[in-house]
């Protein structure tokens, strides 16, 4: 039987940066993926003339050049920069609820602040202090947060974190009331919270601060080739490695002896040998399916009973023969909403009916090459939970899914009225295509529900299986740079644990 | 979370981990949902179907419609327009090929499958000499992009059809007839010779009880005294025969010659390309008539693929790497067979080869030598990771 020192279950961000990590530190390693294509939800496909990006709206944490951040660090150390070009956004985001509300937001943390003064002059002063505040929080919950808890002394948690004391943990929508009256600039401040998934009121302070913060900062990112060029290049870095990728090949059974990790069961029926395995599937999957085990080892089934499913999404993908000028796009990202009531369009995620807010992702207004010329790239987003559309019947699928895109389609035409005469190829994915395409229960894109418990605060890290690891947003935040850092914070573990296995048999 | 835990200092932590706790008590560990994902998939979407041919009719001298059902269960649904692509092994080569459903997908106890004999057709000389009722085959599940889009297809819509592209043609007809869709549907049906129509009968009778169907029927070889339209779809004939505004949507589906030459001709008539459909129909036959062929190279050339740790083997040129890899015992997943499926990505890991229009790569995988192998031509000796 053919050794490996780790096999890594799924070729999503996490699986693909666990993977290259885990090659490139060393580790003789197998990436095993049921498609034929790597980057799980990281991935395009092409329809006509378009290549159409299938999930990243705006990549975080790349900084730029002169100021880089956390991800170039991340890429470089992969071994991917140099492979893939990175495009700059010039907008954090347009917001347009008809007749209430249309603004477009730089992507400039001095600029985004001038913007929003401007807009609302009224509450000049609470937006500096506000402001101010999501930097403080994103500095101490992410930069001195994790060296505070190391030690377990509460007189450091006040000196270091004083502002996460106070506002870190509360509701967003709390700490946005404390500061403002006027609910137009909330609805802007908060829009961000359709990345997390939970309205403001579920939502942590924290993780609206550090999406705004990070985003003005650090700016949004695109890339040349869409997210599939930065997962193709990753699976070449991890082939230059001396990796080994089988593509069309599931992983079926994680084998373990005395609850060790022995090795990795394909859906072919071969066994192969290893002494870590890293899962980029679900942990529902890896741990209730994939596992060897008849119930799931007794901490998960506790941690798991505190989770709940998190979201999926309806999106529709269109190729458009017109211009983003002649669409009327100002900003490659737009939010479209009906209501500025965060909580009804979270209750209407939960249901049917037409969608009250969406999306709209204009490829190729920062990047020209992103679609023909003359032509534009779009794709129209809502958030929606993935087990509404379980039970329709197979025969009404296809009928339901249209009638639906209809009803997106006529909510985003309220920011850009001309998207449906110019519509040259357009395919729809519901919760079951996310579900089909990432193996996720419920569809989810983001993991579990990121409700305030689901955080890590809330969470200790389980080792239930010696050397199974999970990477991926189900232990994590969702989203990109999350999961690009959650595979690469994984490798490091296993390498670690490898080492030290092989300093015990030495 | 150990009692002295620093964060109880943080203001909602405490209420944030009750919280947690009452969660714990309402939830379960989605034990419950074993299974859940595979089934919910593969009532929409299997990735296999065992069909069993259940009956073989004589459409013309050249043509069988192949009536398969499912051995498990009912088959899943379709969008008129969509094809299988059916499993088969000829003398020991495991092979595919797409073939468009012609029933329409109202009922789902049978997909019919129309072949039309083609000249050194490998697998559909296979299937119309060889095949007997009972016969069992496995297929992908219904798939592809070529059908009524209700988003933006509208309701005049003209069909050029040619031979056997009448078989998805039939499927959409009979889709928008059950379903009472208030649609104008006209069919201009292009054959060379009258004794090769496909459904000819039906279809006539169809256009007499529907007013929103029309069919006309062109023949480019007539008999003498023919009293018909002749010729070919021409711009002009186009023209002619269908009343075309800005709202009219084309489908096109024949031979990959037919193809070509309608799309030209819609375009002379102004027609936008979001207006037209055309059905994709396997790996161009003369790749080394198209631009951008190496001039040095010829179809004949021999050359040798390298399959990465597993063996290599000799091959022509002007073979599709898919078909040779299949013919020397390699499989890789596939189902449109013309290039945009995706499903046959390979890397090129050394080595040129041919990527025709037809092949509907992305971006990143030219700049990382993917290619598809179902319409990649070899130009040199390559080594390929499979």
């Amino acid at each position: 039987m053919e050794h490996f020192d780790a096999v890594v279950i799924g070729a999503g961000n996490a699986g693909l940066t666990a993977a290259t990590a885990l090659q490139r530190g060393g580790s003789k390693t197998l990436l095993l993926e049921r498609h034929n294509i790597p980057g799980g939800c990281a991935t395009s496909f092409v329809r006509g003339e378009f290549e159409f990006e299938v999930a990243l709206h705006q990549l975080s944490g790349l900084g730029t050049e002169d100021s880089p951040f956390i991800m170039r660090k991340v890429f470089n150390d992969l071994g991917v920069m140099d492979k893939v070009e990175f495009v700059q956004e010039g907008e954090l985001y347009r917001m347009f609820v008809p007749g209430e509300i249309d603004t477009t937001l730089p992507a400039c943390w001095a600029g985004l602040k001038s913007k929003l003064q401007e807009d609302y002059p009224k509450e000049s002063d609470k937006l500096e202090a506000f402001l101010k505040l999501c930097s403080d929080v994103t500095v101490e919950s992410f930069m001195l947060l994790p060296q505070v808890r190391k030690t377990n002394d509460e007189n450091q948690l006040k000196a270091n974190c004083p502002n996460f004391i106070d506002y870190g943990l509360r509701s967003a929508k709390d700490v946005l009331d404390e500061f403002f009256d006027d609910e137009k600039l909330k609805t802007v401040l908060a829009a961000y919270w359709c990345y997390i998934g939970v309205p403001p009121s579920q939502m942590p302070f924290q993780d609206l601060a550090v999406l705004l913060y990070a985003y003005a900062e650090f700016k949004p990112w695109n890339i040349k080739g869409g997210s599939q060029a930065l997962s193709s290049a990753l699976l070449e870095s991890f082939l230059e490695a001396g990796g080994e990728v089988r593509f069309n090949c599931g992983a079926e059974k994680i084998l373990t002896n005395d609850n060790q990790v022995r090795g990795v069961r394909t859906e072919t029926g071969e066994e192969i040998s290893c002494s870590a395995v890293v899962s980029n599937a679900s942990s529902v999957m890896t741990y209730n399916e994939l596992l060897d085990h008849d119930v799931p080892p007794i901490e998960i089934s506790k941690d798991f009973k505190s989770r709940r499913m998190g979201t999926s999404a309806f999106v529709i993908y269109m190729g458009l023969d017109c211009t983003p000028e002649e669409l009327g796009v100002t900003s490659a990202s737009n939010f479209v909403g009906n209501t500025m009531d965060e909580e009804l369009i979270h209750d209407c995620m939960n249901t049917m009916d037409d969608p009250v807010a969406g999306m709209l992702t204009c490829y190729n207004f920062d990047d020209p090459s992103a679609a023909p010329a003359g032509k534009s790239l779009v794709s129209l987003v809502c958030l929606q939970y993935g087990d509404l559309w379980k039970d329709i019947a197979p025969e009404q699928y296809a009928q339901t899914k249209y009638e639906y895109a209809e009803k997106l389609i006529d909510l985003i035409e309220q920011a850009f009225p001309k998207i449906r005469k110019h519509i040259e190829e357009v395919e729809v994915a519901t919760p079951l295509t996310m579900m089909r395409y990432l193996n996720t229960p419920g569809g989810a894109i983001y993991g579990f529900k990121q409700n305030p418990q689901d955080s890590n605060l809330f969470r200790d890290h389980i080792d239930a299986v010696s050397g199974l690891h999970m990477a991926g947003c189900w232990n994590n935040m969702g989203g990109f740079q999350p999961t690009y850092m959650a595979g690469e914070a994984t490798a490091k573990l296993v390498l670690k644990e490898l080492k030290e296995k092989e300093i015990e048999h030495a | 979370m150990p009692d002295n835990n620093i964060l109880n200092a943080v203001v909602g932590y405490q209420e944030a981990v009750k919280a947690k706790e009452k969660l714990e008590q309402s939830g379960t560990d989605f034990s419950e949902q074993k299974g859940d994902v595979g089934n919910t998939i593969a009532k929409l979407h299997p990735k296999r179907l065992t069909l069993e041919v259940s009956k073989i009719i004589k459409e013309t001298e050249s043509t069988k419609t192949f009536r398969l059902i499912s051995t498990a269960g009912q088959l899943p649904p379709f969008q008129a327009g969509q094809y299988i692509n059916l499993f088969v092994n000829i003398d020991g080569t495991e092979t595919a090929r797409p073939y468009a459903i012609s029933s329409e997908p109202s009922q789902r106890d049978y997909y019919d499958l129309t072949v039309k004999r083609v000249h050194e057709g490998f697998v559909t000389n296979y299937l119309l000499d060889h095949v007997e009722v009972g016969q069992q085959f496995l297929s992908t599940s219904p798939m592809g992009t070529f059908y009524h889009n209700p988003l933006y297809h509208g309701g005049d819509l003209v069909f050029l059809a040619g031979g056997s592209g009448i078989a998805p043609a039939m499927s959409m007809l009979k889709d928008v007839l059950t379903r009472k869709q208030p649609f104008n549907f006209h069919f201009i049906y292009a054959s060379s010779y009258i004794s090769d129509y496909i459904f000819i009968d039906e279809l006539r009778v169809l256009a007499k009880q529907h007013n929103n169907f029309t069919l006309t029927e062109v023949i480019s070889r007539p008999p003498e005294d023919y009293q018909g339209i002749t010729g070919h779809l021409s711009a002009d004939r186009i023209k002619s025969l269908a009343n075309i505004t800005d709202e009219t949507m084309f489908y096109i589906c024949g031979p990959t010659p037919f193809n070509d030459y309608c799309q030209q001709q819609v375009a002379e008539l102004g027609v936008k390309n979001r207006r037209v459909r055309i059905e994709a129909n396997g790996p161009p036959k003369n790749p080394d008539t198209l631009s951008n062929w190496p001039t040095s190279v010829s179809m004949d050339d021999e050359i040798t693929v390298t399959v990465t740790g597993k063996g290599s083997f000799t091959a022509k040129v002007g073979e599709p790497l898919l078909n040779s890899l299949e013919r020397n015992g390699y499989s890789a997943e596939n189902a449109c067979r013309s290039g945009e499926c995706s499903l046959c990505r390979v890397k090129v890991v050394t080595g040129e080869v041919f990527n025709p229009p037809e092949a509907h790569l992305r971006k990143s995988d030219r700049e990382f030598g993917w290619i598809h192998s179902c319409v990649a031509f070899p130009t040199e000796d390559i080594e390929i990771l499979l």
